[in-house]
């Protein structure tokens, strides 16, 4: 199976690689699994004000899922929080061309930014209360 | 075994393989779908006696062989062209413990949703940080460290193995959804430590 433009595009030059220190307030981590396939996405933002001012990502995983993470960083910069939760797995899929049996790539991405936004509030709830 | 309702088309002997008739040698054509256990006549179980399969694939090999079918019919030449393919399917199948388990588990489940994501607790984060750390090794780490990191691995791997075992008896014994679960749990955490180690092959 060929990959497309894009995916090669990402995949050979990721965007984003790296991380944020995990007990950082500001910063919420995601780390997700496709135990189908054993691939594994960490995918970290950093807040202010609501709005994800830097992302970060780490996966292990095929070039799909390492393309679709790394395009969800550069998503995800300058939303909203909410603006984020709204990225769509099929967006994911629509930009990099992936075929039906990469798809789950791109779920893993969404699940991952989901589970990072997640993992904010709940600290910064806490750090409220 | 096979389906203990299965008999020779020809002289309705019951079969051990669904495929082909120990008795009278008659070439079956069964309709819908021949298990691995059933084409090489073996009782669907995780435990397989490694010898008996052999045996079996060796002999059904043999009589299932296209040359031996040259100057039959049409219909008996495709047949045993048909059957020799699924039989070696069948046979890698069940050769292999993971294929085996993958194999029988949803056969076992029969229609009981699992979670096909659902890890041991901690697991996910733990792999994540082996293969951060399979990174430096891969990368600076001495040809020792990197064996002793396989070694480890592949230990690791053996003991989920053999716990794999033991739940499927508990599961042949008894298919409760939490049985059924705890063989899906271990199937997703075997593809996360074989994806490791295929980074150190």
């Amino acid at each position: 199976m060929a990959y497309s433009e894009k995916v090669v595009d990402h995949y050979s030059a990721p965007r984003n690689v790296g991380s944020f220190a995990k007990d950082d307030d500001a910063v919420g981590t995601g780390l997700v699994g496709a135990p189908e396939c054993g691939d594994v996405m960490k995918l970290q933002i950093k807040v202010e004000d609501d709005q994800i001012v830097d992302a970060k990502f780490k996966t292990f995983g095929c070039g799909s899922a390492i393309a679709s993470s790394s395009l969800a960083t550069e998503w995800v910069k300058g939303k909203t929080l909410d603006e984020a939760m709204s990225i769509k797995n099929t967006e994911i899929v629509e930009e990099l061309s992936l075929p039906p049996v990469k798809i789950h790539c791109s779920v893993l991405a969404e699940d991952a930014i989901k589970a990072a936004i997640a993992d904010y509030k709940s600290r910064s709830d806490a750090s409220a209360a | 075994m096979a389906d203990p309702s299965a008999a020779c088309e020809q002289c309705s002997v019951p079969l051990v393989s669904r495929l082909h008739c120990f008795a009278c040698n008659a070439l079956q054509f069964p309709s819908g779908e021949v298990t691995p256990y059933e084409a090489l006549g073996l009782p669907v179980s995780f435990q397989v006696d490694p010898d008996l399969l052999e045996e079996r694939y060796q002999q059904l090999t043999v009589e299932l062989h296209p040359d031996f079918y040259a100057t039959a019919s049409k219909r008996e030449q495709r047949q045993s062209e048909l059957a020799s393919a699924l039989l070696n399917r069948a046979y890698e199948t069940l050769r292999s413990a993971v294929s085996r388990a993958n194999d029988l588990l949803p056969r076992l489940a029969n229609g009981v949703a699992l979670d096909e994501r659902q890890l041991p607790p901690g697991f996910l984060m733990e792999m994540f940080e082996l293969q951060e750390s399979l990174d430096d090794l891969l990368d600076s780490g001495t040809p020792e460290e990197i064996a002793q990191t396989r070694t480890d691995l592949t230990e690791r791997h053996t003991t989920l193995m053999a716990g794999l075992g033991a739940h499927f008896a508990d599961a042949e014994a008894s298919a409760t959804p939490d049985t059924l679960q705890t063989l899906q749990t271990d199937l997703n955490a075997e593809r996360y430590l074989r994806r490791l180690l295929e980074r150190l092959s």
